[in-house]
C-alpha cells in the first residue's frame, strides 16, 4: 500500500547503505522499458541465485582471527593418532570414532582450542532491537547487530570469501532444483515505498536462467512454483518498501532449503526470521536474517558434507557444533534453559522471475512442521 | 490395458529365452493404511502399482541370447532383470578397476585377477581423509577376497567363447572372465534369481569399488536403452528420456492425435524394422512408424523437465514402461510423497526406509552392509558404537508375525540386537524386513510423514558408510537411483 515518499537521505538502513553503489546500474536499468513490468498486479518474484553465510573479513584473517584459524579434520587426526608415535591404531578407535562423534557429541568436550571470530564489527541485522555487549557493529556503523553466527565460523576458512562452504553454497545451487527458493512479494503499489506489502517464499520446478555471457542470470525469466512437495517451503512475511529497501516483521519460524548434490535433505530452520533487501525491478539483495536452530545448521552440515570436503576448508563439524551450542543467544530450551538458536545472518541476491501458481490459494507451511 | 499374455509371447520370436524365477506364491493383501499420512499409498493400492508389478504379471524382460561357455546359463531375477549364471544358477559378477579419492582398486581389463586370498589387515587409505595403515575392524574374523567372492575356475581345456574369455589367476588357475575383467559369484547368493552381491544401478564412485552383475543385452531396439532404477527396469529412449503408454490407446492403435501431440510426441521407428520380442509397428501415416511395446504405442512427453523422468505418469492415463518391474514390498508398506521431490518406499506410518550402504577401505573393498559383516562401522556411524543408540537412532523396520512377502528380494531376517548380526537359532532376536538381505530402517530424526532428514546420514553423505532414502522417484537428482 502507497505511502508519502520520505526524504531519501535520511534513515538508510543497514542493507541500503551496503548495496546503493552496487546497485547504481540495476536502478538505472529498472527504468528501462522492457523491465518495467516486472511488477504485475501488485506481484513481483525473485529467486534466489546466490548465498552465502554473512562472514565480515579483514586481509588474512588478521583483525577477527589474531589466532589464526581452526583446526579441520586432518590437522585433528594427526594430533589425536600421530604418526610419529609408531603405535598402529585400529579403524574404530580413530577414523570410525571420529565420524561416528560428528553425529553424536553431545557428551564429549571439545579437545582443541577453538578460536572465536574477533572484533566489533559484522554483517548482519540488529534482531532483537537491543544493544548489547556481544553486539556488532556493521561496516556502516549500524550498532547492534546480532550474528553469534559469526564469531563460530568466521575463523573456519570453509565459510570465508574464498572458501569451499562459501563456494559451493552457491554453486551447487544452481543444477540442483531443491534449493530454488523464491520469494513473492505482494500487494505492492511501489517497488520504492509501501508501508504494507506481503511476502511469501516458496520453492521453484525450473532451471535458473543465465544471461549471455553465461555466468550472470537474467531476469524475466519463470519458475514455476512447486505446490506438491515443497510446501513445507512456503512461508509468508509481512513488510513495508522505504527507500526501495524491504523490510519484513520476523517470522517464528521459516524452512530454508540448503541441500548439496546427491542428497535428498538439507535445510535449516530460521527462528525469528525476516528479510531486508533492497530492491529493484530486476534483483533484489541484502540479508536474511535471525536465529538459526543449532541442530538444524549440525544436522545439514553432516549429512550433506563429507568429512573429505570439510576437510578442504579445516572445517571440523564436530567442533563447531560445540562452539555453536556455546554461543547459542537465542531460543531457550523450556526444560533446561539451554539456548537453541544462534543469532546470524546470510547475503542474499535475488532475481526477478514471474511465478507460475499451479493453484489460485496459498497454503503456508504450518509452523509446527518438521522441527529438525 | 495391458496387452495380453498371447500377445507378448506371439511376438516374441524363438531366438529368445526367457527364464524366470522366484516369482514366488505369496500374495500381498488389502492396503495397510491404518495411520499413513493421506498422501501414502499402499503396497497394493493401484496407484502404486506403477512402481511394481503383480506377481501374478508374466511380463519379464527379454534379451540377446550370446553364446556362453558350456553350463552357463541366463536368469532372469525379480529385480535385475537377465543376469548370467554359473551351472548352479549362481550369479555372475565382475569387479572393474574403479578411482577412488585417493587411488584405484579392482580388476583391470585383460589382468589376472586382484581379488585374492590374502586377508588383509590394514586400511588402503583410499578414501580421504584419512591414512592408510590403520587395521580394520573384526580381524579374527575378517574373510579374505576369495571367500567372499569365489572366482569361476574354468576348466583347463576352456576356450574362448564370444566375450568370455579365461585369465590365469596369479597362481596359475584359470578364471573365467567376461569382456575382459575377471568373473565371481558372491556368498550372499543363495539361490538362482538372487543378485545380492552388486545391483545394476549406478553407483557413485564414493559408495566403493562395487562389483556388477552381467548379464546380456536387453532385447530392445537400437532407439532404447533399458536403465535399471529401484522400481524396476525402465525403458528410455537412447537419449535416456522417459518413454510413455497411454490408456487411450488400442493395441498397437494410436488414438493420440491433434491435441494429444501438443503434449505427446511418438516415438518414431524406422521404415524397416523387424518386429519380434514384443517390439512392433504402428502405422501413423505413411512413411511414418511409431514403435510399440507389448501393443502399447511409445511416446516421449514434450514437458518432461528431465532424464528417466516420471514427470509424464503424473497425466492421467499416461504411464511410464519397464521392460519388468519390480515386485511388490511387504503389506504394510506405503508410497509416500517427500519434501525432497519425489517418493519414497515408506512404512505403515508414511516414515520413510532407509538403506544403509557400506564399503570398508580394504584394497579388496568388501561389503559391510549386512549382517554376515562385520558391524563396526554401522554401529559407529548410527550409535557411536553403542547397539541401543543405534537402534534408537535409525530402528529396524519390525515385521509382523507371521509375515510374509512376495518373492526373495523381501525376506524376514532375525537379528541380534546387541551385535546387528543375524541371531542363532534360540536366541532371543527381533524379525526385522530385509530388502536385497539387508535390513531396512526409518530414521527417528523424521518426526512426520514426507520427510528425509536421515538421507546423508553417515560417511560420504550416506553413500560410503551411512543411510540412503529408499527413493523412486526424484525429481532433483534426476532421478539417479542409489542402491
Amino acid at each position: 500500500m502507497k505511502h508519502e515518499r520520505p526524504d531519501t537521505t535520511q534513515g538508510r538502513s543497514t542493507a541500503t547503505h551496503l548495496l546503493l553503489g552496487a546497485l547504481a546500474f540495476g536502478s538505472l536499468a529498472a527504468t528501462q522499458p522492457a523491465t518495467a513490468q516486472a511488477l504485475r498486479d501488485g506481484r513481483i518474484g525473485y529467486v534466489m541465485t546466490e548465498r552465502r553465510w554473512a562472514v565480515y573479513e579483514t586481509e588474512d584473517g588478521k583483525t577477527e582471527c589474531p589466532n589464526g584459524f581452526n583446526l579441520g579434520p586432518r590437522e585433528q587426526f594427526a594430533i589425536l593418532f600421530p604418526a610419529s608415535s609408531g603405535k598402529v591404531y585400529t579403524e574404530v578407535e580413530s577414523h570410525l570414532m571420529r565420524e561416528g562423534l560428528a553425529f553424536h557429541d553431545m557428551e564429549s568436550k571439545e579437545p582443541f582450542p577453538f578460536h572465536d571470530a574477533q572484533g566489533p564489527i559484522s554483517y548482519g541485522l540488529n534482531l532483537d532491537g537491543k544493544i548489547g555487549p556481544n553486539d556488532f557493529q556493521s561496516p556502516e556503523g549500524v550498532k547492534g547487530v546480532d550474528n553469534q553466527l559469526y564469531r563460530a565460523i568466521g575463523c573456519i576458512g570453509a565459510y570465508r570469501l574464498n572458501g569451499v562452504v562459501s563456494f559451493f553454497d552457491t554453486d551447487d545451487m544452481y543444477d540442483n532444483g531443491y534449493n530454488r527458493w523464491m520469494i513473492e512479494l505482494t500487494g505492492v503499489d511501489d517497488l520504492v515505498n509501501d508501508d504494507d506489502v506481503t511476502v511469501t517464499t516458496y520453492r521453484g520446478l525450473d532451471d535458473l536462467q543465465r544471461d549471455g555471457t553465461g555466468s550472470a542470470f537474467a531476469p524475466g525469466s519463470t519458475q514455476e512454483v512447486d505446490v506438491r512437495w515443497g510446501q513445507s517451503f512456503i512461508s509468508q512475511l509481512k513488510g513495508k518498501i522505504v527507500n526501495g529497501v524491504l523490510t519484513t516483521e520476523p517470522i517464528d519460524r521459516l524452512k530454508w532449503p540448503n541441500s548439496q548434490p546427491g542428497v535428498a535433505s538439507g535445510y535449516y530452520i530460521i527462528r525469528g526470521s525476516r528479510l531486508e533487501l533492497q530492491l529493484t525491478d530486476q534483483v533484489a539483495k541484502g540479508f536474511l536474517a535471525g536465529y538459526v536452530d543449532v541442530e538444524s545448521f549440525s544436522h545439514q552440515l553432516n549429512t550433506n558434507w563429507a568429512t573429505h570436503h570439510q576437510s578442504y576448508g579445516q572445517l571440523s563439524a564436530s567442533s563447531l557444533h560445540r562452539a555453536l551450542r556455546r554461543l547459542a543467544d537465542a531460543y531457550p530450551d523450556p526444560k533446561t534453559g539451554v539456548n537453541t538458536a544462534i543469532s546470524s545472518a546470510v547475503q542474499l541476491t535475488l532475481t526477478q522471475v514471474y511465478l507460475v501458481h499451479p493453484q489460485k490459494k496459498t497454503v503456508v507451511a504450518k509452523s509446527g512442521a518438521s522441527s529438525r | 490395458m495391458r496387452p495380453p499374455l498371447k500377445l507378448f509371447w506371439a511376438l516374441s520370436t524363438g531366438l529368445v529365452l526367457v527364464v524366470v524365477v522366484a516369482a514366488g506364491a505369496l500374495r500381498g493383501g488389502t492396503p495397510l493404511l491404518r495411520d499413513a499420512d493421506a498422501s501414502a499409498k499402499g503396497a497394493t493400492a493401484g496407484e502404486s502399482f506403477k512402481y511394481w508389478q503383480s506377481p501374478d504379471n508374466p511380463e519379464y524382460e527379454a534379451y540377446r541370447e550370446e553364446p556362453m561357455p558350456p553350463g552357463f546359463q541366463v536368469v532372469v531375477a525379480d529385480f535385475e532383470g537377465p543376469v548370467f549364471a554359473d551351472e548352479r544358477g549362481r550369479t555372475l559378477y565382475t569387479w572393474p578397476l574403479r578411482s577412488l579419492r585417493n587411488g584405484a582398486t579392482g580388476d583391470r581389463e585383460g589382468k589376472p585377477s586382484a581379488c585374492t586370498d590374502e586377508v588383509l589387515r590394514v586400511t588402503a587409505g583410499l578414501m580421504s581423509p584419512y591414512p592408510a595403515g590403520l587395521l580394520l575392524p573384526d580381524l579374527d574374523t575378517r574373510p579374505s577376497c576369495v571367500d567372499v567372492w569365489p572366482p569361476v575356475i574354468a576348466p583347463k581345456d576352456a576356450k574362448k567363447v564370444g566375450k568370455w574369455s579365461v585369465i590365469e589367476r596369479e597362481d596359475g588357475t584359470p578364471q573365467w572372465a567376461y569382456d575382459g575383467y575377471p568373473v565371481y559369484t558372491s556368498i550372499l547368493d543363495q539361490q538362482p534369481g538372487d543378485v545380492r552381491g552388486g545391483t545394476k544401478m549406478d553407483s557413485a564412485n564414493d559408495g566403493g569399488v562395487v562389483r556388477e552383475p552381467i548379464g546380456p543385452a536387453p532385447a530392445v531396439p537400437p532407439e532404447f536403452e533399458v536403465i535399471q532404477s529401484t522400481s524396476g527396469r525402465l525403458l528410455v529412449t537412447k537419449q535416456r528420456y522417459s518413454v510413455y503408454t497411454w490408456d487411450g490407446d488400442e493395441p498397437n492403435v494410436s488414438n493420440c492425435n491433434k491435441e494429444c501431440l501438443t503434449e505427446w510426441t511418438p516415438v518414431r521407428a524406422p521404415q524397416i524394422v523387424t518386429e519380434r520380442d514384443g517390439w512392433t509397428i504402428v502405422k501413423r501415416a505413411p512413411g511414418i512408424n511409431q514403435w510399440a511395446f507389448r501393443g502399447k504405442p511409445l511416446y516421449t512427453y514434450n514437458y518432461d523437465r528431465g532424464l528417466r523422468s516420471f514427470w509424464g505418469a503424473d497425466v492421467p492415463g499416461w504411464h511410464n514402461v519397464y521392460t519388468q518391474r519390480t515386485l511388490p514390498p511387504p503389506e504394510g508398506f506405503t508410497v509416500q510423497d517427500v519434501e525432497a521431490g519425489g517418493e519414497v518406499l515408506a512404512d505403515s506410518r508414511g516414515r520413510t526406509i532407509y538403506l544403509y550402504n557400506c564399503r570398508d577401505d580394504s584394497f579388496a573393498q568388501l561389503a559391510c552392509d549386512n549382517p554376515d559383516s562385520t558391524q563396526a562401522y554401522r554401529l559407529a556411524i548410527c550409535g557411536n558404537g553403542d547397539p541401543k543408540l543405534c537402534q534408537q537412532t535409525f530402528p529396524y523396520v519390525i515385521a509382523p508375525p507371521g509375515a510374509r512377502s512376495v518373492g526373495r528380494l523381501w525376506t524376514v531376517m532375525a537379528i541380534d540386537p546387541d551385535t546387528g548380526r543375524r541371531a542363532m537359532p534360540g536366541q532371543a532376536a527381533l524379525n526385522v524386513w530385509a530388502y536385497r538381505d539387508r535390513p531396512v530402517y526409518t530414521y527417528a530424526g523424521d518426526d512426520q510423514p514426507g520427510v528425509t532428514n536421515g538421507d546423508g546420514y553417515g560417511e560420504f553423505t550416506g553413500r560410503r558408510n551411512g543411510f540412503k532414502a529408499f527413493v523412486f522417484r526424484d525429481i532433483f537428482q534426476s532421478n539417479a537411483f542409489r542402491p
